[in-house]
């Protein structure tokens, strides 16, 4: 394992449930504490906490080195994606810190977070441009994530008119070719068909011998074993298991049986 | 020790703010290039289009005030002292309810990108602040047309356009977060915005305030920081209709008050706005 990238330490992320409704005005400066976390305030009991939210996550502390691959498992709605999105920085802890090194290129919204109304064109160059890439190497791929991603006859077509499959593989080619050294891909592989998916394991091999780090988030235990040796398991927003990819999918898997037989 | 377990190791501590921002000046750029180019280029008639409402609009109270009415209020040429405060008032204007959705608009590339989030505003009030210096040249054909004499107070007009930026970015810092959050601000700027027109010195100048409702109501009037700044830029053409340096500075305090709270704010509201959007 190289040197760490990603530490994460305590985190946790406090969801409301009935988001939007019952916000009161005194809330915007009587910073919005989730209980748990014993702000002054609340100390002195001047506030009530507050219910009816939950901890996405809550108390979560992993550190991964450079070059490894990790494979995030668990049910749905365990905090999966919140945690990759932690980590991408789209969204702040309320609790603990995340601190990543380098840059983190996301593949996070099935479709890298391009914009319905724009071509595929500019939506390559917006992304790659927001990520940092110059004008000049965005020139010098510009071909390359074409013809990976196979949507050469419709650059000029607006992207809310691609097929899921057309949108995934324009996603997944922009993504890979940035230069961020961290990767995270959320089930992203499910969604292409066959030839994409050989497509796609052998950009993902590509990318680990360059020595990049990779999240990968899957329910096809293949997928996972393909590519990581690593293994973390989230329940109901804890960090269950931190360890070997066996391990991972053991719990996982365990805890899964448990279920249905209730 | 105890505060260190809620905030990020200190040797991670993110570097300050307007740093992470200048560092990120190339793709401020790209943004407002893009929507420089969506603007211009989706038509042929694209930049008529950018000027044709506060062209429409200044025609409308030109010929109201002096075709059918005798004006009391403004100088001559009208049409000059009309366009002079009309266009920075575009650009408040677009500029305001632009930022509401700052962060809405492109939701997709603010959940999918780690930029300095403040960059949706700044991307915002600087395009319509391009959109503003494009349209000068509309007060430039108007004043060679109408024989309007250009005063050496034109020197000003980039300290005006600075102010006004200053303001309009705070302003937009405050507003991009708590209309995500708050459903009703936008309705209630909206509100806002058309009363505020009024009462900034737009189709009447600061001086008509103070010559006929007195000092005492001119001295609450400049509390509007549109008073100073609108002024400020019509002393090119008008410097008799100055009402001199007080607004201005009262603008530029309070331009810096705004912003250092919007920037306050919006960190604070950051967190909240990321969850909703």
């Amino acid at each position: 394992m190289g040197a760490p990238v990603i530490e994460a330490q305590n985190l946790g992320i406090y969801f409301k449930r009935n988001r939007r409704r019952h916000r009161r005005l005194r809330d915007m400066f009587a910073s919005e504490e989730p209980p748990g976390v014993i702000t002054p305030a609340a100390a002195r009991g001047k506030r009530k906490p507050r219910t009816g939210g939950f901890w996405a996550l809550k108390d979560v502390s992993f550190t991964v080195g450079q070059g490894e691959a990790v494979g995030l498992v668990g049910a749905n709605g365990q905090g999966k994606s919140t945690l990759l999105k932690l980590i991408a920085g789209v969204l702040i802890p309320d609790a603990g810190g995340i601190a990543v090194t380098g840059g983190v290129a996301p593949l996070i919204e099935v479709t890298g977070g391009f914009e319905g109304d724009l071509t595929a064109r500019d939506n390559i160059w917006l992304t790659a441009g927001l990520h940092g890439l110059s004008r000049r190497a965005i020139n010098e791929r510009f071909d390359e994530i074409v013809d990976f991603a196979e949507v050469g006859d419709f650059l000029d077509t607006p992207f809310r008119h691609f097929s899921s499959g057309m949108k995934v593989r324009l996603g997944f080619s922009v993504i890979t070719t940035l230069d961020e050294p961290i990767v995270l891909v959320d089930e992203v592989l499910a969604v292409g068909d066959r030839a994409f998916r050989e497509k796609c394991y052998g950009r993902m091999n590509e990318m680990l011998s360059g020595g990049k780090t990779l999240f990968l988030v899957s329910h096809s235990e293949g997928d996972l074993r393909r590519f990581c040796t690593r293994g973390l398991y989230l329940n109901a927003g804890a960090l269950v298991t931190d360890g070997s990819l066996d391990d991972a999918l053991g719990q996982y898997q365990e805890d899964a049986d448990r279920r249905t037989r209730k | 020790m105890a505060g260190q377990v809620l905030s990020a190791p200190t040797h991670l501590v993110a570097p300050s703010r307007f740093s992470v921002l200048w560092g990120a000046r190339r793709i401020l750029a790209l943004l407002v290039t893009r929507d420089l180019k969506v603007k211009f280029s989706d038509s042929v008639l694209g930049y008529l289009w950018s000027i044709l409402d506060p062209l429409m609009l200044a025609g409308v109270y030109w010929f109201v005030f002096t075709k059918l009415m005798t004006r009391q209020v403004g100088d001559t040429p009208y049409i000059v002292f009309l366009l002079c405060a009309m266009l920075p008032w575009q650009w408040a204007n677009g500029s305001m309810r632009a930022s509401m959705r700052a962060l809405s608009k492109d939701a997709k590339l603010v959940r999918s990108t780690n930029l300095p989030r403040e960059i949706w505003v700044l991307r915002t009030v600087g395009s319509k602040a391009i959109e503003f210096l494009l349209s000068v040249p509309v007060i430039v054909f108007f004043a060679v047309v109408t024989h309007a004499h250009l005063s050496w107070y034109v020197v000003f007009a980039p300290l005006a356009f600075l102010i006004q930026s200053l303001l309009l970015v705070g302003i937009g810092l405050l507003l991009a977060p708590l209309a995500i959050l708050y459903g009703d601000v936008e309705r209630l700027i909206n509100a806002v915005m058309r009363l505020l027109f009024y009462l900034s010195p737009v189709i009447y100048g600061t001086q008509d305030v103070q010559h006929r409702l007195g000092h005492a109501v001119a001295r609450i009037y400049i509390l509007n920081p549109f008073a100073g700044i609108f002024d400020l830029y019509r002393t090119a053409f008008f410097p008799d209709q100055w009402a001199g340096w007080r607004a201005v500075a009262v603008s530029a305090v309070i331009a810096v008050v705004t912003f250092v709270a919007g920037a306050v704010v919006f960190r604070r509201l950051e967190g909240a706005v990321l969850k909703e959007i």
